[in-house]
């Protein structure tokens, strides 16, 4: 588990400057503040000046020839135009020696210099001075002089307490924002590092995840060892029964035809001891053969390995084909009802495993009804929808054929619900069930597509949905079940190709095309059957087990055959399929399969059905 | 008491012309009376001091030979008091210079001329003279309008003051300045 590098902390450079960069950006406004302050403090001093410059210049300019030609009360009356300004704290005018000429006071106890004489403005005590010389025509004909009230400096201070306020808020705004960043900045180290911890919480958990999926691993392996073992333990119980029964009926009968049969002591039992005991033993060997075949057909069935032939198929008139059967099958404390849909949609499903798998489901209705009761088959077109098919395993939603098999019984418990499907599961006595009727309705159905459903409660009966999917092909109409026929037999010009890798299958299967009348050729492997056919160009059918040793199997063998002699029909056989024959779980189009184990009378149809095709 | 009006530009106005009602006159005893030496002598320094409010028509007229001159035509009142008056002293850089004459006749080269008669000419003659010359004639408190210069001295007020025959100053292509005007007693065929 390798450790992924911490995620690299996301703050710029620029960011971790910000304290330090508000800092300079205070000191900055301040700073501008003070120097602005300053300007304007000296602007307003200059424009002082030149307002009171201006005046003196006025005056001095309209002074100059009463002061000239001594006329003190012209002067004075220019002099005194000076009042109109409030500002204006003293004029005078003095003469070319320096010595008042006039004057005005704003108030009596102003005081005024003795001698003037012209110079620079200045400031004195929140005074403006200025000194202005009055010339005419180039001749200096005195000075004249004004005081001026300036701007006190509280009133200044006012101003600049102003800007000052001013710049201090934007100082502040400035400081707040540095704060913030620096406290965003703290917050995101702090967001990094929890992160980091979670991401090292994170990792301990995946790791515990993993152990626990290994552990459940573990688990779901010795859970399907200990299935496994109950499966081929079940099987091997049933196949030894089945087995002892055949031995020892084949046993006896041998015995039977070496002794001489009916002399034998005590073993018929009073019965004739003749032909008909001897073919009842065959029976009931023949009898235990027919339900290993079965047994092992229900196994397939469940591994989903049977080869199905399905076909379109119309429910309705399947379930009442049954009704007789069923009828006979459960009993007479049993009412059997059904509820046929109309315009029932087609489904396409094999004819003998839906026939079975409803068998099934009836049989176990009767054996939850031990008091009798009410069965009742049910087809309906359903659609299932979106969300109903995602709360299911690997269903479409579309639409679907629904066939329920209700019953009255005593109903199920949550914990055999849930082990139904389960193979060898089973709630009957021992020797009563095999436990794989359930079992293979399941691997049917799912095999054909579908869905089953189970519905129950204790004491509330059980109602066993299967759900087909719709079959839109509507010309493939379903041929009625044919009546039991005398074998059909074949004549010398069919010549058949038989080939078999185990030579009592092949000989058995030889010996009885021969009985019924066929000419036949053998191979026990591909390349043998090839050469057969290039000698034997009369070759009508081809009948070949899949498995077939030698690099060549029956399924590859079939296709070169038909490649090479379009004409040759093929029949192909098999006990166990994979996918060589089945592909999805059907046949391929054009491929006949019979399959194992197999009668006379079957190998009889099926030749008999290839070759007139 | 008189009633006297000026014009201020005042920084409270724009262009405000405030008229000023001045009725304010403080009676002052006289120190010297007619025809004392202080009279005279102010009458002296007078004589230059007008030159910066006047403008002649051409420098030339106010600097004849490139001096201020000052003439004095007729007997002598003022003597040695407008040596004095001038002594020292400059008009526009130029320097002053004094001129005495019993009579005048033809272009006299005089910016100022003093006017006071005398037997070779009477103040009426000698104004006749230099009439339409850019002279500025200056008499001395007659009473007879035909012998007053364009400046007639006069004492009012227990003080040296004068009235002013503007007309005569256009006619002359003299300009005189409302400054000076306005200090004037009374000014004739005014531009006032």
């Amino acid at each position: 588990m390798s450790t992924p590098p911490p995620p690299p902390r996301v703050t710029p450079r620029l960011w971790r400057l910000t304290p330090i960069i508000a800092l300079a950006t205070v000191i900055a406004l301040l700073t501008a503040g003070g120097l602005m302050a300053r300007y304007v403090d000296r602007a307003n001093a200059r424009q002082e000046v030149d307002e009171v410059g201006v005046q003196a210049r006025i005056l001095a300019s309209t002074v100059t020839a009463a002061l000239a030609f001594n006329d003190r009360q012209a002067a004075q009356e220019y002099v005194n135009a000076i009042r109109a300004n409030p500002q204006i704290e003293a004029a005078a005018i003095y003469d070319t020696g320096g010595k008042l000429f006039v004057s005005y006071k704003l108030a009596p106890d102003v005081t005024l210099p003795a001698a003037v004489q012209p110079g620079l403005p200045r400031f004195t005590d929140d005074r403006l001075i200025v000194a202005v010389p009055v010339t005419e025509g180039g001749a200096s004909l005195g000075t004249v002089y004004l005081r001026s009230f300036t701007e006190p400096f509280a009133l200044r201070l006012q101003r600049y307490g102003v800007i000052g306020l001013l710049m201090t808020m934007a100082s502040v705004v400035v400081a707040v924002l540095g704060v913030m960043q620096l406290t965003q900045r703290r917050a995101n180290e702090e967001l990094a590092r929890r992160a980091e911890q979670l991401a090292a919480t994170n990792q301990a958990l995946e790791a515990q995840i993993e152990q626990r999926e290994m552990a459940e691993e573990a688990l779901r392996q010795s859970q399907k060892m200990e299935a496994i073992g109950q499966l081929t333990g079940g099987v091997a119980h049933d196949f030894n029964n089945l087995l002892q029964v055949i031995l020892g009926n084949l046993e006896r009968l041998g015995r039977r035809l070496t002794v001489g049969g009916p002399a034998r002591r005590g073993d018929s039992g009073g019965g004739d001891g003749g032909v008909g005991d001897q073919s009842r033993l065959i029976e009931a060997a023949s009898r235990a053969a027919g339900r290993a075949a079965t047994l092992t057909q229900r196994l397939l069935a469940f591994s989903r390995r049977q080869p199905l032939a399905p076909k379109s198929l119309d429910l309705n008139r399947l379930v009442a084909g049954l009704l007789d059967l069923l009828g006979r099958t459960l009993g007479e404390t049993i009412h059997v009802e059904t509820v046929l849909a109309g315009g029932l949609w087609r489904v396409f499903a094999d004819e003998n495993q839906l026939e079975n798998a409803l068998l099934n489901l009836a049989v176990n209705a009767r054996d939850a009804m031990p008091g009798g009761g009410r069965l009742t088959i049910e087809t309906q077109n359903v659609r299932l929808d979106e969300a109903y098919a995602r709360a299911q395993e690997d269903l479409r939603p579309g639409d679907y054929i629904l066939v329920a098999v209700n019953d009255t019984g005593i109903g199920m418990t949550k914990d055999v619900l849930a082990r139904a499907f389960d193979p060898f599961f089973t709630t009957k006595d021992i020797g009563q069930g095999t436990g794989l009727g359930l079992s293979q309705v399941y691997g049917f159905v799912r095999q054909s597509g579908g869905h089953v459903r189970i519905d129950s409660a204790p004491g509330q009966g059980a109602s066993i949905k299967l759900y087909l999917p719709r079959f839109f092909e509507l010309d493939t109409l379903d041929t009625p079940a044919a009546d039991p026929q005398p074998v059909p037999l074949g004549n010398r010009h069919e010549t058949i190709l038989v080939v078999e890798d185990e030579d009592d299958v092949r000989s058995f299967t030889r010996d009885t095309l021969r009985e019924l009348g066929y000419e036949v050729r053998e191979a026990s492997n591909g390349h043998e059957a090839l050469h057969a056919l290039e000698t034997n160009p009369g070759l009508r059918l081809l009948f070949t087990d899949i498995g077939l040793p030698g690099g060549l199997n029956g399924r590859q063998l079939a296709d070169e055959a038909r490649r090479r002699w379009p004409g040759l029909k093929v029949l192909l056989t098999t006990g166990y399929t994979r996918d060589a024959v089945v592909r999805h779980g059907r046949l391929e189009q054009g491929v006949e399969l019979l399959v194992k184990p197999f009668t006379e009378a079957d190998l009889a149809r099926k030749i008999r059905e290839v070759l007139d095709k | 008491m008189m009633l006297r009006r000026a014009l201020l530009h005042l920084r409270y106005g724009p262009t405000c012309w405030v008229v000023v009602w001045l009725a304010v006159f403080a009676a002052e005893k006289s120190a010297w009376s007619d025809g004392s030496p202080l009279e005279y002598a102010v009458k002296a320094t007078y004589l230059h001091k007008f030159a910066p409010f006047v403008e002649w028509p051409s420098p030339a007229a106010e600097f004849p030979d490139g001096n201020f001159t000052v003439c004095v035509v007729g007997s002598d009142p003022l003597g040695s008091l407008l040596d004095r008056a001038v002594n020292g002293q400059s008009v526009a850089g130029r320097p002053i210079v004094i001129r005495r004459m019993a009579r005048v006749t033809g272009n006299p080269d005089c910016s100022v001329m003093y006017v006071t008669g005398s037997d070779a000419q009477s103040v009426t003659d000698a104004l006749a003279a230099v009439r339409g010359m850019p002279v500025l004639t200056v008499t001395d408190g007659t009473t007879d309008p035909a012998a007053e210069g364009i400046i007639n001295f006069v004492i009012a007020d227990d003080r040296v003051r004068f009235d002013i025959d503007n007309t005569a100053a256009t006619a002359d292509g003299l300009t005189i300045s409302s400054k000076l005007l306005s200090l004037a007693v009374h000014v004739n065929g005014g531009s006032r």
